[in-house]
């Protein structure tokens, strides 16, 4: 039986443009396309510095297009969610009149029969032109722009773009037997041949390189010490979903020097946690245990199994002894 | 005569290419480390510089290099870095450190699994933000738009893109590493297939695939006591351009070109191995490098049959190293390459002591 998890990253950038292709999204609102004088060359879409030698570029717009011709295409018969049609279309380099390059987009011609390199095409724009590379849709048949009627061009700055990945992972045999072994409320932990460190879920001793195996694991307590914490102020941020001061914590597993980190201490306000304090894992209940939070590009983590980790009310252990640490 | 100052290839290993690893890629890279040290004796406290190369972007989690860095051990510690680029350019920063003189051991590596993710959703996030980016353009459909030009043009023909990908599945079925080994190889039974997108057909693709690489350098001081025929680097270099590939004549790679130049040129080459994921850059790579008939391309099956993104690069190099160590040749070529369609590309230029 093999574990999948799925995470998906999402990214909401908002960047600025800079005048040169700042001036290009303006340009596009008023159903405009300029390219940038280059030398005795016109490049298009413009950049703010040569193409081939890297210097600086005049700020000097040349007006191009709309029509264009095919120089070359490729076509797209089964579009995926990322593609900008929902319907086959071709991807193209269109060389617009008066323009010396090529500009790469979107042809929606209905069929793949209809499009060849040296056709003659034109923009369709969206009815309402934000300032974005696809205020052209896509590039139709034929010499005649479609779309709305230009009005004034609007002072684009910046630029929206939400950009979002799934990624999925099978579990390593390593992280499958750690996901299990959590799942039924058991720490394991692989110690080193070599070192006699403990590592949890890893598969490898990290100082030494060494692979760990099965041959290697063996459970660990549930309970340890605090060696170390912090107390975040959170600042809102997309993702962000704490809104009081909250803390995290290092907790040393008893008689071991494996540290689990970035633990929420449970049942204290966070003025009261301490270095030393004596705690003990609260488990997530059997049912609710999960290995979403696992993944083949890190270590093993309890995220998921073990929601945080209660104070016992034992006496502390001298704070000294964890002082000269990182975590 | 070689000075002492001299660098070469040592020990290379790396992994089968697979659709999927079940490994973590430090479980890979381990791997990769453990095999290539043991070929000449080394341990990694022999080590006195490593450098990776990996991508978050591909596994999918902001610094997942980090735990990649384990692969060497914490102890004792040596000087490591990473490069958020293919094994090349790690085998590249790798080798300019070496260069200050005061390490004579060091390992390249690579590392990726594009199992977990569609690349056709990541890799228009590796695009220009503002001008390509919300075009969601996927690698495949750029390698057709170059295919095509090179076809329109008259440097290539769907015909000779076929025969690329029927060499290189022949030359896959010798090689145990590669992924694609016993795919159809005849020439009109390719022509027949439809395109996926056109004029590329399913066999003038990569696969998808997780793996990883490790190279052993040694300076001339150490090199010839830890194995009989070093690979020598004569020449290594690496140049770019502009990025959107609509500004770029598409048929053609000057940055190839330049690098070869500056790596002392193709002259004398025997074997070549050539980072070509897509047959048509194949074609673009040889015009590129003004590479003979006489020259053997790809004999390891090539990018086209196995494609470990991140690790591919540095493979081509290890391929045209063991042709020096292991198969006796006197000259061959690495290249490596990186961006969308031929971005940038590294070349390097080894040899045999004759
Ligand atoms: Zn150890």
């Amino acid at each position: 039986m093999s574990t999948q998890t799925s995470q998906t990253i999402q990214f909401p950038y908002k960047r600025t443009l800079g005048p040169v292709i700042g001036r290009f999204f303006s340009e596009l609102t008023a159903l405009r396309i300029v390219g940038i004088r280059c030398g005795d060359r016109v490049v298009v879409p413009p950049m703010e510095y040569d193409p081939q030698t890297g210097e600086q570029l005049a700020e000097h717009y040349v007006e191009v297009g709309p029509a264009g011709t095919v120089v070359s295409w490729t076509w797209v018969p089964e579009p995926g969610p990322h593609h900008p049609l929902d319907r086959p279309f071709a991807y193209a380099l269109v060389k617009l009149d008066g323009a010396d390059t090529n500009l790469l987009h979107v042809l929606d011609t209905g069929g793949e029969d209809t499009v060849s390199t040296g056709m003659r095409v034109a923009p369709r724009w969206r009815a309402e032109p934000v300032g974005r590379i696809d205020d052209i849709e896509a590039f139709v048949p034929g010499e005649t722009p479609e779309g709305p009627t230009a009005g004034e061009p609007a002072d684009v700055r910046t630029m929206e773009f939400f950009s979002t990945i799934t990624y999925t992972d099978v579990l390593s045999p390593t992280l499958e037997r750690y996901a299990a072994s959590m799942r039924a409320g058991v720490i394991t932990g692989q110690r080193c041949p070599r070192c006699d460190r403990v590592f949890l879920g890893r598969g490898y001793c990290s100082v030494d390189a060494l692979r760990l195996g099965p041959e290697h694991e063996e459970a660990l307590p549930d309970h340890g010490v605090v060696s170390n914490y912090t107390i975040v102020t959170p600042t809102p941020y997309p993702g962000q979903k704490e809104t009081e001061p909250f803390a995290r914590a290092s907790v040393v597993l008893h008689g071991d020097e494996m540290v689990v980190s970035q633990q929420q201490i449970i049942g204290v306000p966070v003025a009261d946690i301490r270095v030393g304090m004596r705690v003990k894992a609260q488990w997530f209940p059997e049912a609710e245990r999960n290995a979403a939070e696992i993944s083949s590009k890190g270590w093993g983590t309890v995220a998921g199994f073990i929601e945080g980790w209660v104070p016992t009310g034992e006496p502390d252990e001298p704070a000294e002894q964890f002082m000269d640490r990182v975590f | 005569m070689r000075n002492d100052s001299d660098i070469a290839v040592i020990s290379t290993a790396y992994l089968p290419s697979v659709r999927r690893n079940e490994l973590t890629e430090t479980e890979m890279l381990i791997t990769v480390v453990d095999e290539a040290l043991d070929k000449v004796g080394l341990k990694r406290s022999d080590i006195g510089f490593s450098c990776q190369g990996s991508c978050d972007y591909i596994s999918g989690g902001t610094f997942s290099f980090v735990p990649n860095l384990d692969a060497m051990g914490a102890w004792p510690p040596i000087h490591e870095s990473h490069v958020e680029m293919d094994g090349a350019w790690a085998l590249y920063e790798a080798w300019v450190r070496m260069r200050h003189g005061d390490v004579e051991i060091a390992v390249a590596m690579g590392s990726g699994k594009s199992s977990t993710g569609d690349p056709a959703e990541i890799h228009p996030l590796e695009l220009d933000p503002y001008y390509l980016a919300p075009l969601g353009v996927d690698p495949v459909s750029l390698a057709a738009l170059q295919a095509r030009q090179l076809i329109d043009t008259g440097k290539s023909s769907e015909r000779e893109l076929a025969e690329i990908a029927a060499r290189s599945r022949r030359a896959a079925a010798d090689n145990p590493r590669q992924q694609v080994r016993s795919a159809e190889s005849d020439v009109d039974k390719l022509l027949a297939e439809p395109y996926v997108r056109s004029p590329l057909r399913r066999s003038d693709l990569p696969p998808i695939s997780d793996g990883a690489s490790c190279v052993v350098m040694a300076t001339a001081r150490r090199a010839r006591d830890l194995v009989e025929r070093p690979a020598w680097i004569a020449g290594l270099d690496h140049r770019s351009e502009v990025h959107n590939p609509a500004l770029r004549d598409l048929t053609d790679s000057p940055s190839t070109r330049l690098a070869a130049e500056k790596a002392g040129g193709v002259a004398g080459v025997e074997v070549a191995e050539l980072m070509a994921p897509f047959t048509a850059q194949e074609v673009v790579l040889r015009q590129a490098l003004g590479l003979g008939d006489d020259v053997l391309v790809n004999p390891s099956g090539g990018a086209l049959t196995g494609n470990p993104l991140m690790s591919t690069g540095l493979v081509r190099i290890a391929e045209a190293a063991e042709q020096i160590i292991a198969g006796g040749r006197n000259r061959t070529l690495g290249h490596a390459t990186s961006g969308p369609l031929l971005q940038q590309n590294l070349v390097c230029v080894l040899e045999g002591d004759i």
